[in-house]
């Protein structure tokens, strides 16, 4: 640490925070003090989500206390899901006595970073923005810091691990730091430092294990935030894959020597991998980086770390990475270019932030696009009360989006009414097809209830054993429809959704 | 009844233990530790021929029965479970047999039958078993050994809120108990025994609890029911097996082999809304259910087509939720086929394509169902090669995962046992094997995937049945077993001379003697 060589004031006094030097104990706390003061900021975030069973209406009111950090810009750093959802956004400093509205600048939920502006004239004159480390430390101790009744705590924290992780939404692989921390309930975007600098946002906790988000991350992110626009945004392989350590199946796709490189068994439409890797592959090496049998590679500063994080460090959507691919009997180089992650574009999607659900009220039968959040609507015992149909569903399908088949539709519930009599019953069952025509969204099944069959609608439901459609009176649909959402109060008899993203051609595969 | 093996029988199984995961709380309780609720019918006699017991009398047709079993490991397939002792009750019928539960003999080892106020153990076997009906008849080894014992005649089907006295053996005490009730209920119910056939029931608020399973349910003399099963969801409840089902029952058994349950293996649905009603062409007035499916392998393959309106089965009006009036209760449709046996004809009406036609077909049973029941007195079929331990999937297998085998088990496996043959007609004619687990060996530590995965293809060729499977390796001369399993894109590579090798090796270190039972 550069305290120990006593190079110079500040150094000491950053060192100071860290080292425990006697004789700097003095200085240690009003410098330390006076970096976190002008460098972060408390929020008060008013939230609300969608009732997932009545998707007309809003959730209740919430209300999240959490941190950000002053960057380049200037700005505020957070992570994207202290903002989700919010209806209001309110900062302030510390000692302030005054809260000032701040708006979202550019969110990536992907990445689950935000940054936000705050418009209030001198707002930030007295704040600084946090030196920013070049990298994460691989030891050591670290601290956190946050608000607590107006005054700062600081809370020592020892680097345990550095772990590639799935992020919130499942789209990118990436590195956290994980960490032993004294601080109790964490996870709501406190800013992390050692020696001084800034390494990152704690992003969750369980009970006294923090997961960082590190400032390797958070630095291309800022990078592409100032960069040109369109914001290119992080990229996902995109690929299936399972380790390849046994030798008779390495012999028996002909690779000579020991088994290296991971098999690849897929790859999801949208993804980096789509069209260029093949299932059957073994993919030998990424960006120059050799990959092992069990699917690691040696970072140069982190050590062993599973390949998946390979197109997430330093890399952008846009660039392109060599992949050293055994295909076949043959070796052979082949291009990967990066395309941004979208987890929005998948079949059904984990969550999708700051959207409301799209729905269809046709004749009292609730219709809406299936994501992870209504799954998850169940509570924490999801995985045993969900319907086993939708889990399956979510499990095993969820990256199975193609050309025509984009969202799953399911009948999600009924308002009963006599003019639906005889499906009051059904329930989370997916629609197929409606009048003839597939349904893979609400605007397509808003668009084939304009199309009756004669004088009937008829909904297809996939196989479930209970009802293989539903017939109801064209005739009387509309006037039907409106009185059932007046007795039931619905506002609106339906919400599209945007289109989801543009995913290129197929795999072809 | 197995209207159709899956649907709502399986759909309800899958609730029932989502629902019922720690302990068998619920109805239907897959397997009961110890036999709970009794009931009691009679065999065939008509009522007038047989003299009806004295009202202190009953105990002695009353007889104990203890059960020292042994079950298959469908874990470790070549094994054995330790012995178990059970109690539960059975009771004299014609023939010199006794009448009880299939729960309470099965895989029995030895029998032993106590008469009232005897001490004696006498030896039995079980000669004929319901699984699907949990009914069995046991005779004693000693010959005449029942002869001075009074015969108890079958009753019907006892009114609602009448008295019935139920006789057993229930646990907490040796000698005989009885307890009174009324009939609360009558409906379908699934039967725990097998956990997937629905039958009839008769549901009591006598006391009934382990050991009383087996035991006569008495009316007026007659015995109006089996105590068989109870609920851990209601207070004070038991249930019976009523007279229909045992009639059922024993006439079949009356050659000698029990064939069981036809089969429909359909799906319907209801045509309760007046607009589903008007497409399908029916008139004002008119019911019925809508064929949704027809699984092939079933009483219907070839006869009843999607689309076609049931309108009528054997003449009885079928209503369109379904149920018809049987008895001035309203029973699910299916009552009238499981009235039914194995190769009797049914006659249905039906309405297709404007056009009502009245049909005729004989019934049979689906060769699909064992793989959604319990399974009882068979030893789990198997084949291990390699080291890699192969079953077919049924849901004993599944239940190697956990009792919550929808949550805990490979979603690959729950989804083809639960969903495949929901759109797959010919899913059920079909045996899908799993690769269980591994008996770690060299040739195999390496395999990626070993822990229950469906096995879709083995050396390019497609397997639907264990035989299939063995087929596909022991006639494959490549270098290499490459074994391709549901998940798409997932495989696993064997050697073969390696693994020819190793095979024998492999079964000597975990003492397993044969490496099938196919």
């Amino acid at each position: 640490m550069r305290g120990r060589r006593g190079i110079g004031a500040s150094a000491l006094a950053a060192a100071a925070l860290f080292c425990g030097l006697p004789g700097t104990a003095a200085a240690r706390p009003a410098a330390a003090r006076q970096a976190f003061e002008s460098g972060i900021v408390g929020l008060t975030i008013s939230a609300q989500g969608w009732d997932q069973d009545r998707p007309w209406a809003k959730g209740a009111p919430q209300s999240r206390v959490a941190l950000a950090t002053v960057v380049e810009g200037p700005y505020l750093l957070t992570s994207a899901q202290m903002v989700s959802d919010a209806t209001l956004i309110e900062v302030e400093k510390l000692g302030g006595s005054m809260r000032v509205p701040a708006k979202v600048v550019l969110v990536d939920p992907e990445i689950d970073l935000a940054i936000l502006g705050v418009e209030a004239p001198g707002f930030f004159s007295d704040l600084k923005p946090v030196p920013i480390a070049d990298a994460m430390p691989t030891e050591g101790a670290v601290q956190s810091v946050r608000w607590r009744q107006r005054q700062l705590e600081v809370s020592t924290s020892r680097v345990s691990r550095i772990e590639v992780q799935v992020t919130s939404l499942g789209g990118l692989e990436h590195p956290f730091l994980l960490v032993t921390t004294d601080l109790k309930g964490g996870g709501w975007a406190e800013p992390v430092f050692a020696d001084g600098k800034f390494i990152g946002l704690t992003v969750s906790q369980d009970e006294q294990v923090a997961r960082i988000l590190p400032v390797d991350m958070i630095s291309g992110f800022l990078a592409m935030a100032r960069g040109p626009k369109p914001y290119p945004g992080f990229s996902g392989l995109g690929v299936r894959w399972q380790i390849n350590e046994d030798p008779v199946l390495t012999a028996s796709l002909r690779l000579p020597g020991v088994p290296r490189g991971v098999l690849v068994t897929g790859s999801n439409w949208g993804g980096s991998a789509c069209g260029v890797l093949k299932p059957r592959d073994l993919l030998l090496s990424l960006d120059g980086h050799d990959i092992d049998a069990s699917g690691f590679y040696r970072h140069p500063r982190y050590g062993l770390l599973r390949f998946t994080t390979i197109t997430t460090d330093r890399h952008r959507a846009g660039d392109v990475l060599k992949a050293e691919v055994w295909r076949e009997g043959k070796k052979m180089m082949l291009d990967v270019p990066l395309k941004a992650t979208h987890t929005n574009g998948d079949l059904i999607p984990d969550r999708v932030p700051d959207r409301a659900p799209p729905y269809l009220i046709a004749g009292g039968l609730v219709l809406r696009e299936l994501d992870g959040s209504y799954i998850r609507s169940w509570g924490d015992e999801w995985r045993r009360k969900a319907p086993i149909r939708l889990q399956l569903r979510y499990w095993l399908d969820s990256k199975d989006q193609e050309p025509g088949a984009r969202r799953i539709v399911i009948l999600s519930s009924v308002l009963p009414a006599a003019y639906n009599l005889g499906y009051h019953g059904l329930s989370d069952v997916a629609v197929t097809e409606i009048n003839g025509r597939k349904v893979d969204s609400i605007a397509a099944a808003e668009e084939a209830l304009k199309h009756p069959e004669g004088e009937f609608h008829r909904l297809v439901l996939e196989p479930n054993g209970q009802m293989a459609q539903v017939i109801l009176d064209a005739r009387t649909f509309d006037d039907a429809t409106a009185e059932i959402l007046e007795s039931y109060r619905v506002p609106v008899v339906g919400r599209e959704a945007p289109a989801p993203p543009d995913l290129g051609p197929a795999c072809g595969q | 009844m197995i209207r159709t093996p899956i649907g709502g029988a399986l759909l309800l199984a899958v609730l029932t233990s989502l629902a019922a995961a720690p302990a068998a709380a619920a109805p239907p309780a897959r397997r009961p530790a110890a036999p709970k609720p009794p009931a009691a019918p009679a065999p065939k006699a008509s009522t007038a021929e047989v003299p009806i017991p004295s009202e202190d009398g009953f105990e002695h047709s009353v007889v104990r029965i203890i059960n020292y079993s042994q079950r298959g490991d469908w874990f470790s397939p070549w094994d054995v479970t330790g012995v178990r002792a059970s109690s539960g009750t059975g009771f004299v019928i014609e023939g010199g047999l006794l009448l009880t539960n299939a729960h309470v003999v099965s895989d029995a080892r030895l029998l032993l039958l106590y008469l009232h106020g005897d001490p004696t153990p006498h030896k039995a076997r079980a000669v004929m078993l319901g699984h699907d009906c949990d009914l069995a008849l046991v005779r004693p080894e000693e010959k005449d050994l029942l002869t001075d014992i009074p015969v108890l005649p079958l009753g019907g089907l006892p009114p609602l809120r009448s008295a019935v006295e139920t006789y057993g053996y229930p646990a907490g005490g040796d000698q005989i108990s009885s307890t009174r009730g009324v009939v609360s209920r009558i409906e379908t119910q699934v039967y725990a025994h097998s956990g997937v056939d629905r039958h009839v029931a008769i549901q009591t608020d006598a006391a009934i609890n382990p050991g009383n399973s087996g035991g006569p349910m008495i009316q007026n003399g007659r015995v109006v029911g089996v105590a068989f099963q109870g609920t851990d969801m209601l207070e004070n409840t038991g249930f019976g097996i009523p007279v229909e089902v045992i009639r059922h029952f024993l006439d079949d058994a009356k050659d000698g082999k029990y064939d069981g349950y036809p089969d429909l293996a359909i799906f319907e649905s209801n045509l309760e809304n007046p607009a589903a009603r008007r497409r399908a062409g029916m008139r004002d007035g008119e019911s019925g259910v809508r064929v949704d499916f027809v699984n092939d392998g079933g009483s219907a393959e070839g006869h009843l087509e999607v689309g076609d309106v049931l309108l009528e089965v054997d003449g009885t009006p079928i209503a369109s939720d379904g149920s018809v009036l049987m008895e001035g209760l309203r029973f699910d449709y299916g009552l009238m086929v499981d009235r039914h046996q194995i190769g009797e004809n049914l006659k249905v009406r039906i309405l297709r394509d404007g056009e009502r036609r009245d049909l005729v077909f004989p019934l049979v049973a689906h060769p699909g169902t064992s793989r959604y029941a319990s399974q009882y007195d068979v030893l789990p079929r198997y084949y291990i090669y390699a080291g890699l331990v192969f079953e077919p999937l049924n849901v004993e297998m599944l239940e190697t995962s956990g009792r919550d085998w929808v949550v805990s088990a490979d979603k690959r496996l729950v989804q083809e046992q639960i969903f495949r043959p929901l759109s797959d007609p010919k899913a059920l004619l079909r045996e899908p094997v799993v690769l269980l687990r591994r008996l770690d060996d060299p040739v195999n530590i390496n395999i990626a995937w070993y822990r229950g995965q469906l096995v879709t293809r083995a050396n390019g060729k497609e397997i639907d049945s264990l035989a299939g499977l063995i087929e596909a390796i022991e006639s494959n001369q490549a270098p290499f077993h490459v074994l391709e399993l549901a998940e798409p894109g997932r495989f696993i590579v064997l050697d073969r001379k390696g693994s020819d090798e190793a095979s024998p090796r492999i079964l000597e270190r975990y003492g397993v003697l044969k490496d099938r039972n196919p």
